[in-house]
């Protein structure tokens, strides 16, 4: 399958899903007017990847300075996704990348953390660029 | 009219106000507002998570107008947005129309999180993200409020003025 690639723009995240070296990537700001209109094809290819029968290492990095209340639905149902591929036997790394002093998304980390049973889950504080 | 722009300038920075805009909003402008009012913060070192608690608010509540506001221009939604600081809080202002039967909806919306300590809400944004977008969320997820509300450091204050059999004007202010 191909990777996917979804260049950034002021309110959607660059998308970098590379499935040569299982790494996912979600960096930027996240709010669209509609958000599953943007997500729909993230949400494709994520399911299409995960059906794939490997036992493969996978990283997925969320490095979202900013997302709106509906994007935090959309990342709900996406680490729910991946759960349940790691829940299947799917070794799967997510890394929850937040700035230093931003208080709510290390909370919204700290949710997700909670949530989530079979994804190894980390936190990971980065220096404010 | 053109005398009275002065004076209309030195009314809104009277009232802490340095951002306003009155007329359509759209996704393109909801974008350049929150990004050159990021970058005004950040010149006055406003620390991180306010920058981004003003940005949050300004975004949710642009996008609501686009969403919700009951005056529109074809595909266009109308209403107002103003930013300003005052006693060492930023504050946001929304107004926009809404169709008359929809003010008992928001206003039990808003009453609802009105006595809600910061944990209260926290545990209720949780739970509506786990129950999903109500059937009127038009693309949204239904959590606006509650996040606003989550961001602010008072009770959201609001109000609804009547315009006629019809509409009223819905306004709201959050102060960060």
């Amino acid at each position: 399958m191909d990777n996917l690639i979804i260049e950034a723009t002021k309110y959607t995240p660059e998308i970098s899903f590379d499935c040569n070296k299982n790494l996912l990537k979600i960096k930027g700001k996240s709010y669209p007017e509609n958000t599953s209109v943007f997500y729909k094809p993230v949400f494709d290819w994520l399911r299409k990847y995960l059906g794939q029968d490997e036992k493969k290492d996978v990283t997925v990095n969320i490095d979202l300075i900013y997302f709106n209340s509906s994007s935090s639905k959309i990342l709900m149902d996406f680490c729910d996704i991946l759960d349940e591929a790691a829940s299947d036997g799917k070794p799967i790394s997510v890394n929850w990348i937040y700035e230093e002093d931003d208080e709510d998304a290390f909370e919204f980390g700290e949710e997700f953390q909670e949530d989530l049973e079979f994804v190894t889950f980390n936190l990971v504080r980065k220096a404010v660029e | 009219m053109l005398k009275d722009l002065y004076d209309f300038k030195k009314d809104l920075a009277k009232r802490g106000i340095f951002f306003c805009l009155s007329g359509p909003i759209s996704q393109n402008l909801v974008a350049e507002i929150a990004t050159t009012l990021e970058q005004k913060m950040n010149l006055e070192e406003t620390s991180k998570s306010t920058v981004l608690r003003v940005f949050s608010t300004v975004v949710e509540n642009a996008q609501n107008i686009m969403r919700y506001s009951d005056e529109k221009e074809d595909e266009l939604s109308l209403g107002i947005i103003a930013v300003g600081y005052e006693d060492s809080h930023y504050f946001v202002l929304c107004g926009n129309n809404i169709e008359k039967r929809k003010v008992e909806i928001i206003r039990s919306k808003l009453s609802e999180l009105h006595n809600k300590d910061n944990k209260s809400l926290k545990k209720l944004y949780r739970e509506r993200l786990r129950q999903g977008p109500p059937k009127e969320s038009k693309g949204g997820a239904g959590l606006g409020f509650i996040e606003m509300a989550k961001k602010a450091s008072k009770p959201i204050e609001f109000d609804f003025k009547k315009l006629n059999e019809e509409f009223s004007f819905f306004s709201m202010k959050t102060v960060i």
